[in-house]
């Protein structure tokens, strides 16, 4: 009975300490080369439904389900939106102000005026924040990336 | 040929068998029983609240004077000790010209450095939750994943000795089958009301 307690403690452990030290998220990268987040956004066309890997920090986490961060771009005052399906990543609050990694194919949401107040109402739901309507003027093209595989540094 | 008492034995076996591996699995259950449990009322309500983080929205201002002076390096530390925020800096960005973004552990600080104004978006893991929520929606996946589906056959094999445990008018053939027919009939129930 000892040694069956032994293993069990064991296997727990393992499981726990495992995931301690990853900082590995969904797939492995397999790109070589990197994408600037500029470059992606002022030519959106030529990278919607491609695979890229861009780097940058962590300047918000989803609080709620960790599905969605924002990547701080290589430009001033930029960023993108990193989204996944909930569950298949989960980013850890913990990584806000950590830089990342991040692989996934890039997408393009356009949404008429009702559907940006719906959309970013939700996203400050999340975040416990309130929205105001108002700063939504008119339709908009929202460049995102759906994230397959993410490392973020300790 | 298998004698009356021969048979009687090899039912009784069967029986001790059922019951053995029924208590045992049981037993080895409860703890990740209670902890699904736990997790699946908190994270089925996540529309209502968030069953991970306590969150806290804090808004003060500070003297923005002293800041215009100081070199871009030195913006970070000054901002910090006006707010007597004293743990350590992870990363700064800079969302917009006129606003810092400053990251300490479970708290992120968004300044204006014209006005002054200063908001705290604090997140607390809320202690013991935030874990179980963690196993029970398989972050932490690698060999988490196959605990957890040896747990699930623990589970299938625990409601499926459960059903022969007893015997007689309490057992499956009296009103266990109607427990048990209640049961499944519980979900198919749901699924007919809602798809």
């Amino acid at each position: 009975m000892k040694t069956f307690l032994v293993i069990v403690a064991t296997l727990i452990t393992l499981s726990f300490s495992s995931n301690a030290l990853a900082k590995d998220y969904g797939k492995p990268l397999r790109l070589t080369e990197q994408t600037k987040i500029s470059t992606i956004l002022d030519n959106p066309d030529t990278f919607i439904g491609k695979r890229v890997q861009v780097s940058g920090m962590i300047i918000e986490v989803c609080a709620t389900r960790g599905c969605w961060v924002y990547l701080s771009s290589d430009r001033p005052y930029e960023k993108i939106q990193i989204k996944v399906l909930d569950g298949e990543i989960v980013f850890p609050m913990s990584a806000s102000g950590r830089q990342a990694t991040v692989e996934g194919t890039v997408e393009q949401l356009a949404m008429s005026k009702e559907k940006v107040i719906e959309y970013k109402r939700h996203l400050a739901e999340e975040q416990g924040k309130s929205f105001d309507p108002s700063t939504v003027t008119g339709d908009e093209k929202i460049i995102r990336i759906h994230a397959l595989g993410a490392v973020i540094e300790g | 040929m298998l004698s009356l008492k021969d048979k009687q034995n090899q039912k009784i076996k069967w029986r001790k068998w059922n019951k053995i591996i029924h208590r045992d699995l049981g037993y080895l259950c409860v703890g990740l029983t209670m902890l699904y449990a736990i997790s699946g009322i908190a994270v089925n309500h996540i529309a209502d609240w968030n069953p991970n983080y306590r969150l806290e929205r804090l808004t003060s201002s500070i003297d923005p004077e002293p800041l215009r002076t100081l070199p871009p390096q030195q913006l970070a530390p000054a901002i910090l000790a006006a707010i007597g925020e004293s743990r350590p800096l992870v990363d700064s960005f800079r969302p917009q010209p006129d606003k810092m973004q400053l990251f300490v552990k479970e708290n992120t600080i968004i300044v204006n450095l014209k006005t002054g104004a200063v908001v705290q978006e604090k997140s607390m893991p809320r202690k013991g939750l935030h874990q179980m929520n963690f196993l029970h929606l398989n972050h932490a996946k690698k060999l988490w994943t196959w605990f957890a589906d040896l747990y699930a056959l623990a589970l299938f094999c625990l409601a499926l000795t459960g059903m022969f445990v007893l015997r007689g008018k309490n057992g499956i053939t009296g009103r266990g089958a109607w427990l048990t027919g209640a049961g499944v009939f519980m979900p198919l129930f749901f699924l007919w009301l809602y798809v």
